[in-house]
Formats: structure tokens, sequence, C-alpha cells
């Protein structure tokens, strides 16, 4: 595959530490597109050896807008099904220009390692160290291993490392969207995490054309309904959500956006700084990034003030807890204190509602739209790349005008009917 | 004519970074790019933009404008930007100025937090 492609594939065995390297076939590429679609291909492939594809989007990494995702496929240990979670923030980007279009891993290590994914190369390197460090200090002590503070790492806290059906997979300091319980499958490969850094290059087969296009798109809708908003609250409410601006507002430092996504979806909470503090924090942790309006909204939905609703997100995820099925066997429990809720975290037990049909993440949860049409959408965010939540503000960005992208970027001719084989493919 | 940057503006969505890459090697290479969000002090939530220019390298901070003059002594007291140096060897801001669009990283600037500036 020549463009927007590293045209690279790796197999992980972590059983015989064997790692194999594929080309990325056009075929492949014609067949399926990218993203969910080719994980899903790719799923299929190995599903005799329970493993977890990892792998970007068709458009992701490039200035198409909202072009921040990735997607790691694997059976998830709570539901038994097939499920897809989101990779956002910058790293869905950062496994785009690793060097590898798919991450393939299968089997189980004998003992605890982690993957280093960068330059076209991967590591399968001891983690003994990092076993039993909670998911704040297992970034930082990778960052500092490698001496690169953007590396992008998701990994797993001791939730887990002990096979908790409530364990998630985090995103560096943060929570993902993983409610697939995607964290103990990790833990019961002995995996403690993935880091990965891009440092690559994307050829473009009509960059002329291609680039002129995203601006003219970005220009056609950055005037629309979400224009001019940012946050997770208002994300929120562009979304049909409850809008809590005015209980959140007072601890939100700044908003960050994932990687080229035009609304920001994630918002900053100081816990211990003045959230008006313009210089850098004397603090090493002043607070919490917010990406996880489930979690926040079953949060405040206990009676928490904000401040200890963000406590309780921010343990979770060093635990790599899933926060919004933490909240939910919290309030089935009657917990409604937030210092209680943190010292019970290590033991908490209990199961969650499934989460919706399961296949992808309710943690892009849309009133706005119905079940069916929502799955479509969110199916088409993640075989292109697009961010889940900006895929739902932003409806401008239409199937055809993704195609039409796409066939400028790669040479190759995607149709709607290609796409909706496609789709049939990834929800079955 | 300059690049002005509103730090307090900017979400940190690199988009001003790829476009840049662009403009340098017709293709996605974030390596190349003369304006970076430097993002390297996630857990403290603080960034804000670097721009290389041909004579300065200018760090839009949350709370200020700070411009080094390149080839001149820095503070020894003060702490260097670790994503500082690499931008030193990149090529200077040249405002795309074979770009009929005009500079792109104000272009695809989502939330307007790049303009053109009369001053140098």
């Amino acid at each position: 595959m020549e463009y927007l492609s590293s045209d690279k594939i790796a197999i992980i065995d972590l059983t015989s530490s064997k790692i194999i390297e594929e080309d990325l076939p056009e075929e492949l590429v014609e067949e399926n597109v990218g993203g969910v679609g080719i994980t899903t291909a790719l799923y299929k492939r190995f599903e005799g050896e329970d493993p977890i594809v990892l792998g970007a989007g068709l458009l992701t990494g490039t200035l198409v807008p909202g072009a921040a995702l990735s997607v790691m496929t694997a059976k998830s240990p709570v539901s038994g099904k097939i499920s897809h979670i989101p990779v956002t923030l910058h790293a869905g980007m950062e496994l785009k220009y690793s060097g590898f279009d798919y991450i393939v891993i299968k089997g189980s290590s004998s003992k605890p390692v982690f993957l280093w994914i960068h330059d076209g190369i991967v590591d399968i390197e001891d983690a003994g160290d990092l076993w039993g460090k909670d998911t704040w200090a297992a970034t930082d002590h990778i960052r500092d291993l490698m001496g690169d503070n953007l590396i992008q790492v998701l990994g797993i806290g001791k939730a887990g490392e002990k096979g908790s059906d409530l364990a998630q997979v985090c995103i560096n300091y943060w929570a993902s969207g993983d409610r697939a319980g995607l964290g103990a499958l990790f833990g019961r490969k002995n995996l403690k995490l993935i880091a990965i850094r891009g440092m690559g290059l994307l050829e473009i087969a009509d960059p002329e054309e291609f680039v002129e296009t995203c601006a003219e798109f970005l220009d056609d809708v950055r005037e629309g309904e979400w224009a001019g908003k940012s946050g997770i609250t208002r994300t929120s409410a562009l979304l049909g959500g409850e809008d809590i601006s005015a209980w959140l507002d007072p601890l939100v430092h700044r908003h960050m956006a994932c990687f080229n996504t035009p609304l920001a979806t994630n918002s900053f909470v100081f816990l211990d700084e003045d959230p008006g503090l313009l210089k850098e924090s004397a603090s090493e942790e002043p607070g919490f990034l917010v990406n996880d309006m489930g979690a926040l909204l079953a949060l405040k939905g206990l009676g928490l003030s904000a401040s200890d609703a963000c406590s309780v997100m921010k343990a979770c995820a060093k635990q790599g807890l899933n926060g919004s099925a933490v909240a939910e066997i919290c309030g089935k429990n009657g917990m409604t204190e937030a210092k209680k809720i943190i010292d019970a975290l290590p033991d908490l037990k209990g199961s969650a509602s499934p989460d919706g049909a399961g296949l992808f993440s309710s943690w892009a949860a849309s009133l706005k739209w119905e079940s069916k049409e929502w799955e479509r959408r969110q199916a088409v965010a993640y075989i292109f790349g697009i961010h889940p939540l900006f895929a739902l503000v932003c409806p401008e960005l239409t199937e055809e005008k993704l195609l039409e992208l796409s066939s400028l970027a790669t040479d190759l001719e995607f149709t709607s009917e290609g796409l909706d084989d496609v789709i049939a493919q990834v929800t079955g | 004519m300059g690049i002005k940057i509103d730090a307090l503006a900017c979400t940190a969505c690199m988009a001003c970074e790829l476009a840049c890459s662009y403009h340098r090697d017709d293709a996605f290479a974030l390596l190349s790019s003369c304006i970076v969000p430097y993002r390297a002090l996630e857990k403290k939530n603080y960034f804000g933009v670097i721009l290389k220019e041909e004579d300065s390298l200018v760090a839009a901070r949350p709370e200020g404008l700070e411009i080094n003059r390149i080839g001149e002594e820095q503070d020894p007291e003060k702490e260097a930007d670790a994503s500082a140096k690499p931008m030193l060897l990149r090529e200077a801001c040249d405002l795309c100025e074979d770009m009929d669009q005009g500079p792109l990283c104000i272009l695809f600037c989502p939330v307007d937090a790049i303009s053109l500036s009369d001053e140098d």
C-alpha cells in the first residue's frame, strides 16, 4: 500500500516472543478500506489465538478534520463478544506514524512484558519493573526510560493485572473509551502496556487536491452547531445530554482537543491548584483530564460535587478502572461519598450494565441518534479514523465526502456500495 | 508581516503542525514543521506553541510571549525547554510564500488561535 500507509503489519506472538512483519496488501485496503474494516478482517484471521488488533483509520493523522482515531479490536472478556475500542487523544495519530498500519497481538507471555512500537520497529520488552505500578507511574517510567515525553501509552493499572471485569486500557494518564474490559485481556496476556511513538511520513496520491479539499471542508463546517464551543460539558450538551457546564466550569483549567479535532472534547480540571493559573504549575499532578462524559455524568448522578467526581475519575484512571462502570456499581451499593468510593476501588467488584450492543463503545453516546444510525456512524468513524464524538456532532462529514477524500489520498477507487459491504461485515 | 499566536485559544490539536509539514514535504511528516504545539508537560496541562522564525524562536506560552533571538546567549539560570532544541534545526517560517491560500497553519487552525500580524 503506497499512500497513507507505512505498508506494514506486525504480528506479535507473545507466547513465543516472535514477531512477523507483513506488507499491507492493497487488496486488503480495497476490500476493507481501513481502521475497523481491517482490524475486523485481521481479528477473524487470527481468531483462534485470542488476538488484540490495533490499527489506524485510513485517514487518521491527516488534515481531514477529526482524523484522530485508531481502534483496538478484541473479544471482550466481559461480554465474550468482539468489541472495538476508540484510541483517541494523540495516541491514534502516533500509531499512524509509528511505521505500522496494524498490529496483531496474539498469545500470552509467560512473564510481564510491554511493547515498544516506533520507527517501523516493534520490541517486546521486559515489564518486571512496571508490573504493579499504576498507569501514571508506568507512563512516567516509560517516558523517562526512553527520554521522550511525547510517547503515547496504552496501558493497564492494577485492575487489569488482577483481571477485573472493570479494568480498562487507559491512554497515558487518562481514561479511555474501553468499556469492554480489555484491560483484563491485557492482564491475562501479561501485557502491561503498549508504548507508541510516530515520527514517520505519510505520502498522499494527489496532495494538492487533497489538502485543498480538506481546507474547503473545514471552512464549510466551521460555522456548524459545534463552532465556538469547547470542552466536555458542551460536547455533552451538543449530543443531547445534560449541560453541566455550571457544575464543572469553576474547576476547568483549559480544554484540550484530540489530534486535529476541531471540537475540543476534553477538559482539564485543576483539583489542587487555582484553575486560573496561566504559568506552569509547581505541582507535578495538579489535576485531571476529563474525557469520559458518561463517567462524569454518572458520578454527578450519585450526588458528588464536581471536585469529588473528578477525584474519583482520577483514582479510577490510576488504577485502570472503567469510571462509568465504577459509578454504576457504587450507585447500586449506595456508595455516594468520594472518599469511600476511592478507598473501595482496589477491591471493587460487581457488574455493570452491558455496553449497548457492545460492538462500539458507548463512550461516544448520543441521545440525538437512533441506535442503528448511531452504530453506522460509529462504524464509519472507526473505518476512516474520525473522532467518534466529532463524527456525531459534525454530520456534514458525510460518507460521500470521506470516500472522496480517501480516493484522492490513495488513488484507489472507493464506492458507497463498497463501504456498505465493509460496514455490513463489521456490524454483522 | 509575521505569525501571531494566541496561546490561550490553542487546544493543542496539532493541525498547524501537520499543515506546516505538508508545506515542507508535500506529504505529512511532523518532523519538519516550523510551528509546533509543545505538549510535553501533559500531567500539568501546560501547553502552548513554538514557532521557528528566521532570527528567533518564539514561544507562545499561556502567560505570554517569549522571544529568543537565535545565536544570542540565553539566561543560564533559566531551564531550556526540551522542545526548543530540535526546532533550531528546522527551516524557518516563510509564511507559506508559495501557497495561494497564505500560511497553512492559519488556514487549518480550527479555533483561530493563529493569525497574520503586520508586525515582523
